[in-house]
């Protein structure tokens, strides 16, 4: 019952204001048409533009469940974490590397000192072995190119959301920050920081 | 062309890490004479100034691409018959053989092996070495 009741009302709404459209229309009267046409098209979109509405918050909440930082775009900031992650992985591969060859120069030492047939043959294996680990240090570009596309897609959903006019979404402030990104957490600690703190409660 | 292990090669990828594990290997395989360039536009300038036997490029790179630097390579008297090997994460087939088109040399998928590298490298000194 209650649907029909809707229905009918919704109608008779629709009703009064093309009535008044078209008094204004005969009378001459054009920003009083058009205003009526608005509201009849405004109320046309407007479950429209909630869904719409709901798909830029929950996409800002699953992409953006971080911090609030200095700034306030969650979705930006989502992007520049994971810029950050491609930093990371970057430098966390050079060391990798700079490991693997500082290894391979120890294991031609060993192999150009005076080795047992069976120990040169285990150097050998050790050797090609940091070779691998090396290569495998590859991942860095792959997945870095993955996240860099990605972090494009979000950028641009973002920036047709906001052409869109639709609000910025809701905060969520509460949970833990996870690790720090160096330009965004300005109040991150370093270790000093909570060496310092710490000691200065007495521990 | 004979595998001269003397040879200059550039390493163009927009990716440090990635720059650093393609000359390690040519390293390992006896290439030791290497530079490297960060996109299309910076290898341009170094092949100018450098007198470079081989290219080593990766295609998707923010500034100019690697295919863009294949044709330019391939437009330019100075440059026309160098060899260029695409080393790349793009796997589609219409990609291939786009580069294929442009006069590419040889071309290495991401992430590859060692071995895989040794293999392309020796195939395209054999392939210029029979047309010479």
């Amino acid at each position: 019952m209650a649907a029909v009741i809707d229905v009918a009302s919704a109608r008779a709404a629709l009703v009064e204001k093309l009535q008044h459209a078209l008094d204004a229309l005969e009378q001459g009267d054009e920003a009083g048409w058009r205003r009526e046409l608005d509201a009849i098209a405004a109320w046309r979109t407007q479950p429209m533009m909630q869904g719409l509405g709901r798909l830029a918050r929950e996409l800002a909440q699953t992409l953006g469940e971080l911090p609030p930082t200095h700034d306030g775009h969650d979705l930006n900031d989502a992007c520049a974490r994971l810029d950050h992650v491609v930093e990371m992985t970057e430098q966390a591969s050079h060391k990798t590397l700079d490991l693997a060859e500082q290894c391979r120069g120890l294991a031609d030492q060993l192999k150009a000192g005076s080795l047992s047939a069976e120990q040169a043959q285990l150097v050998d294996g050790i050797r090609s072995g940091l070779s691998e680990m090396a290569l495998a240090q590859s991942y860095q570009d792959l997945t870095g190119q993955i996240i860099r596309r990605v972090a494009g897609i979000v950028r641009r959903v973002h920036e047709g959301f906001g052409a869109l006019g639709l609000p910025p979404p809701e905060k969520k402030d509460n949970g833990l920050a996870g690790p720090a990104v160096s330009g965004l957490d300005k109040n991150a600690y370093s270790q000093d920081d909570a060496d310092d703190l710490l000691s200065g409660l007495g521990l | 062309m004979t595998a001269n292990k003397n040879m200059r090669i550039l390493i163009v990828d927009d990716f440090s890490t990635m720059r650093r594990i393609i000359k390690n290997l040519l390293n390992d395989l006896g290439y030791t004479n290497t530079s490297e360039a960060d996109d299309g536009s910076t290898a341009i300038q170094a092949l100018a100034q450098g007198n470079f036997d081989f290219v080593v490029t990766d295609w998707n790179m923010p500034g100019m691409t690697g295919i863009d630097l294949l044709k330019a390579i391939r437009a330019d008297d100075r440059f026309k018959s160098l060899p260029v090997l695409m080393v790349t994460a793009e796997a589609k087939r219409e990609q291939i053989i786009e580069a294929a088109q442009n006069g590419v040399n040889g071309y290495i998928i991401k992430p590859f092996t060692a071995q895989t590298l040794e293999e392309k490298l020796g195939k395209i000194f054999e392939r210029l070495g029979a047309a010479a």
